[in-house]
């Protein structure tokens, strides 16, 4: 498996897609999208509550940029990953809240197991310097 | 979600966003150890990308924005537009008129390998190129080994007949396998089959029709072959519809009657009168062929002394044939509007590079804020297109309208031989040379723009160097008045031709002088001409009524030789010739020529028991009776078999046969009764305008004998201003295109003083300031435009005195250096680049001190 076999949605991203906290690195591409789904196999949310969670959940270490969070969301129910609902939000106000669809769900589990083996892959290469 | 919905949800799309961000953005600022809220602007950016095909909103943008930009400088625009809508419609109109005769291939097949043969005579200057004997014809197609196969042309007029009317038609006789030669196969019918004597003779009953004939007369009733018609009284059968828009170096022929010809013995060689095509075998250059065909003509000629003295066949391609006569004058037109082509490019290019200087601030100022490069570029380049499109579609409207108005004043030649009429090749041409100029012109600002000192710009658009010699656009304008210089010169040389030429005294008075002509079908009838002359002159407000065998300035008499009594025996192959006339009495007096010496022919020398007795013109006074008497001479003309010597009753004016440039041809003019023809033209002359008899002469004429075709009647005048219609379509053009020329350059020179006047404005104000004169302004402005001005002119007349050297061809009594048309040229150049230089200068001086300070 290459990073280059991540599906074909990635044609679509432009720039970067999210940054680490305090660092101008980008990450690779496509991580963002399945952390996102990752995200949304809890349950529905909105974008706000999506940006907290990937914050929340990487204890502050990665930061979920506006600019590269909607766009990702858009591209994603274009997909057919994800569908949108407008719905009232925990403080009563309108919001447009996302939630996996049986192709997400499906493609998140493939997705979560290439990562899984990327990440093993390259801490095996790490470990051997 | 096809792009369509796209764009029409594009609107709910971005509701959505916006109430999605600010949701989030009112989230964020609840959270207080939260950063700020990202760039909402490249968010919609980025979003809107994704939505919607981008390119095609750019340019729609793009389109937008250059519509809007040009209708704000709409003097700009419609001066760009106005500049390439001229020359391409000049384009159009002048390469289609050549097309035909240039660029389109013969409609046969395998032209290239098709020529035509000629016979040239080594001693007389003007048989060059004479059409071909009958007789050697045959030899030539016996001996040689170089032609796949051969056919002649004998081109003439017959009455076309069915049951119920008839007319005279321009009709090609050729050998039944003159089709094959060209390798043409009919629409309709079936060619002769072979060239057994036996297919020959059936094919002597059988005709050929143009395409036109068939739709005109014949309704295009598919049964057509097979049909009976008449020819000259006898009956053919139509065999074949030739295909739309074939003909065979003249437009004007509808019929195609089989003539097979056959040799008429030795020393006995017919007169040359035919057209000779051949196809060469394939591998054979015409280089070989001509060494054969030269070869043969000198065996020929030591054969038959007599006729073939000093005769050799010159081989030319078939299309070299057919556009020799217009070829040097399209060549001249297709030159003159490709300058003034060029004049048009470098006005629109001068235009195009002083909007682009005119907004260097504000594309300075958008780099800067960040645009890209290539989104400027498109930019830039949709506007180049957009002009072009519009100067595009207006070039081709006005193209067709030029092209309608140039084929009414075109000569008869050129109509009669080219096939006038744009077709999609034209067009492809027109929009590729559109495209080409919105290209080169819309690209060369932006790379000129991206190479740029951006810092430079952004401060102030004081770009103060546009008159320097460094800059391009002075040397565009000094180009466009060279370029004016010679097409003026060259306009104003045709025009002082053609002044000298309508001043040529023809010998004849043309005014209030009809003209008709009719054949009749055996040799009983030819008493219908004496009686047409005799019922015609009984018509009120005829003076006199005459005919003859060849108007003259309308196709040329025979030449045939002829001897004096009393002067030695020419030797062989030096006959004395001259060109001879049947006419009727009253000759001279109907067309006004002046009769000099003796008589002119009277009703008592036009009965066939009057003894032979001829009249002569000056010219052959001139030439063969120098210091005699004319009136006491005898002479012996070859035109019939028994030739009896003749008296000179009369010498008359010299007429300027065949056209007004070339000198009088030595004339035998003969009375009827002693050589009548089977055709005649007679000549009304009139005491008001001739036309208003037209009608009554034909019923007249129809009274007389319903089946006589009466054709072409049309004024004396008409037929002499057709003489010198080549000289008049090709002034009448090249002027209007150096007025087109000169009115371009106007404006380019008028733009650049008026820019570089704006640039100078503060300098302006500042020397005004410290008290400089308006006299002092305005020299200077002009001094700013002078010496571009003057590099233009000189450029202009050292070219012209090259350029116009090759159109010496085409003048009458006029030198190809002629002072006072370079001297025309250059005076009106002159003054109307010192008036459009003038206005803008004049304006700079009329500035408001405080307000040209202020600027900036």
């Amino acid at each position: 498996m290459s990073l280059t076999t991540l599906p074909c949605i990635h044609k679509l991203v432009r720039h970067k897609l999210f940054m680490r906290k305090n660092s101008s690195r980008d990450l690779i591409q496509g991580t963002l999208d399945m952390l996102v789904l990752r995200t949304l196999a809890q349950g529905a949310r909105h974008g706000y509550a999506i940006a907290v969670a990937i914050e929340r959940r990487s204890a502050e270490e990665l930061r979920v940029e506006e600019g590269a969070l909607y766009p990702a969301l858009h591209r994603l129910e274009r997909a057919g990953l994800l569908k949108s609902e407008w719905k009232l939000s925990e403080t009563n106000r309108r919001a447009k809240f996302y939630q996996l669809t049986a192709t997400g769900r499906k493609y998140l589990s493939a997705e979560s197991a290439n990562w899984n083996r990327l990440v093993a892959a390259v801490a095996r290469v790490m470990e051997a310097i | 979600m096809n792009f369509w919905q796209r764009l029409r949800r594009r609107r709910s799309l971005e509701a959505d966003l916006t109430s999605e961000l600010s949701f989030h953005r009112d989230m964020r600022s609840q959270d207080e150890n939260a950063p700020g809220f990202g760039n909402e602007t490249l968010i919609r950016e980025e979003m809107r990308e994704f939505w919607t095909i981008r390119w095609i909103e750019s340019t729609l943008g793009d389109l937008t924005f250059a519509a809007r930009g040009l209708r704000k400088n709409s003097a700009f625009a419609i001066a760009v537009i106005a500049s390439l809508t001229i020359g391409i419609a000049a384009v159009i109109a002048i390469f289609t008129a050549a097309d035909d005769l240039v660029f389109r291939p013969l409609p046969f097949k395998d032209p290239g390998s098709l020529i035509a043969l000629w016979e040239t005579n080594k001693v007389a200057p003007d048989a060059t190129r004479s059409p071909v004997s009958p007789d050697n014809f045959l030899d030539w197609k016996s001996r040689n080994s170089v032609f796949e196969d051969m056919a002649y042309i004998d081109s003439g007029r017959s009455v076309f007949s069915d049951s119920t009317c008839s007319e005279e038609l321009h009709v090609q006789r050729v050998p039944p396998n003159f089709f094959k030669v060209l390798g043409v196969q009919p629409q309709l019918g079936y060619l002769p089959s072979d060239t057994s004597s036996r297919a020959a003779a059936d094919s002597e009953a059988q005709v050929a029709i143009s395409f036109r004939l068939w739709r005109s007369w014949f309704g295009r009733d598919p049964n057509v072959v097979g049909q009976r018609v008449q020819l000259d009284g006898f009956p053919r059968a139509v065999t074949a519809v030739m295909p739309p828009g074939f003909s065979f170096g003249d437009r004007e022929v509808d019929l195609w009657p089989y003539m097979t010809i056959y040799s008429s013995g030795p020393h006995d060689r017919g007169a040359r009168n035919m057209q000779a095509v051949a196809r060469l075998k394939s591998g054979i250059t015409i280089g070989q062929a001509q060494a054969q065909m030269t070869v043969i003509s000198k065996q020929l000629a030591r054969e038959d002394p007599h006729f073939n003295q000093n005769w050799t066949v010159t081989l030319d391609g078939l299309r070299d044939a057919f556009s020799r006569k217009v070829k040097t004058s399209l060549l001249l037109l297709l030159g003159a509007v490709s300058l003034l082509m060029l004049v048009a490019c470098s006005n629109a290019a001068n235009l195009l590079l002083a909007r682009y200087s005119a907004r260097r601030y504000e594309i300075a100022m958008r780099v800067a804020l960040g645009a890209s490069r290539w989104r400027l570029t498109t930019q830039l380049l949709t506007e180049s297109f957009l002009i072009v499109a519009c100067s595009g579609i207006a070039g081709v409207v006005l193209g067709r309208c030029a092209l309608a108005g140039l084929v009414a004043i075109a000569p008869q030649v050129l109509t009669q031989t080219a096939d006038v009429s744009i077709d999609w090749r034209i067009l492809v041409f027109a929009v590729g040379l559109s495209i080409a100029t919105g290209v080169v012109f819309g690209l060369a600002p932006s790379i000129i723009g991206s190479k740029a000192d951006l810092a430079g710009h952004t401060k102030s658009g004081t770009a103060r160097h546009v008159m320097s010699y460094r800059s391009p656009r002075p040397w565009l304008i000094a180009a466009e008045i060279a370029i004016s210089v010679v097409l003026l010169s060259g306009g104003s040389l045709l025009f002082h031709s053609l002044i000298r030429l309508q001043d040529v005294d023809p010998g004849l008075r043309p005014a209030n002088v009809l003209t008709f002509h009719f054949r009749v079908m055996s040799p009983h009838d030819s008493i219908r001409f004496t009686q047409a002359v005799s019922i015609i002159e009984s018509l009120p407000g005829v003076r006199s009524v005459s005919a003859t065998s060849f108007l003259p300035f309308d196709g040329t008499a025979p030449v045939l030789p002829f001897s004096i009594d009393g002067h030695p025996a020419s030797k062989p192959g030096e006959e004395l010739s001259a060109a001879v006339r049947t006419v009727m009495p009253r000759y001279f007096e109907t067309l006004g020529i002046p009769t000099l010496q003796g008589r002119d022919f009277t009703a008592t020398d036009n009965v066939p028991r009057a003894p032979m007795r001829f009249v002569v013109n000056e010219a052959f006074a001139k030439k063969y009776l120098t210091g005699e008497d004319a009136l006491s001479k005898r002479i012996v003309v070859s035109m019939a078999r028994a030739n009896s010597p003749g008296q000179i009753v009369g010498v008359v004016g010299d007429v300027r046969e065949g056209s007004l440039s070339s000198a009088a041809v030595p004339t035998v003019y003969c009375i009827y009764s002693h050589m009548p023809y089977g055709q005649m033209t007679l000549l009304v002359r009139t005491q008001r305008d001739p036309a208003a008899i037209t009608v009554s002469v034909r019923r007249l004429m129809h009274s007389l004998d319903p089946k006589l075709a009466v054709a072409d009647i049309r004024p004396m005048e008409e037929i002499l201003a057709e003489t010198y219609s080549r000289e008049r379509f090709l002034a009448v053009l090249t002027t209007g295109f150096s007025i087109c020329a000169v009115l371009l350059a106007a404006v380019g020179i008028y733009g650049l003083l008026t820019y570089s006047v704006s640039l100078r404005t503060p300098e302006i104000g500042i020397r005004q300031a410290v008290g400089a004169h308006r006299t002092d302004i305005v020299t200077m402005v002009l001094r700013d435009g002078a010496w571009f001005i003057i590099a233009g002119l000189a450029a202009g007349v050292a070219t012209a005195l090259g350029v116009t050297r090759l159109m010496s061809g085409l003048l009458y009594q006029t030198s190809a250096s002629e002072p006072v048309s370079f001297g025309f040229a250059l005076a009106t150049l002159a003054i109307v680049g010192l008036v459009a230089a003038y206005i803008p200068a004049r304006r700079a001086s009329r500035l408001d001190p405080m307000r040209a300070l202020r600027v900036d």
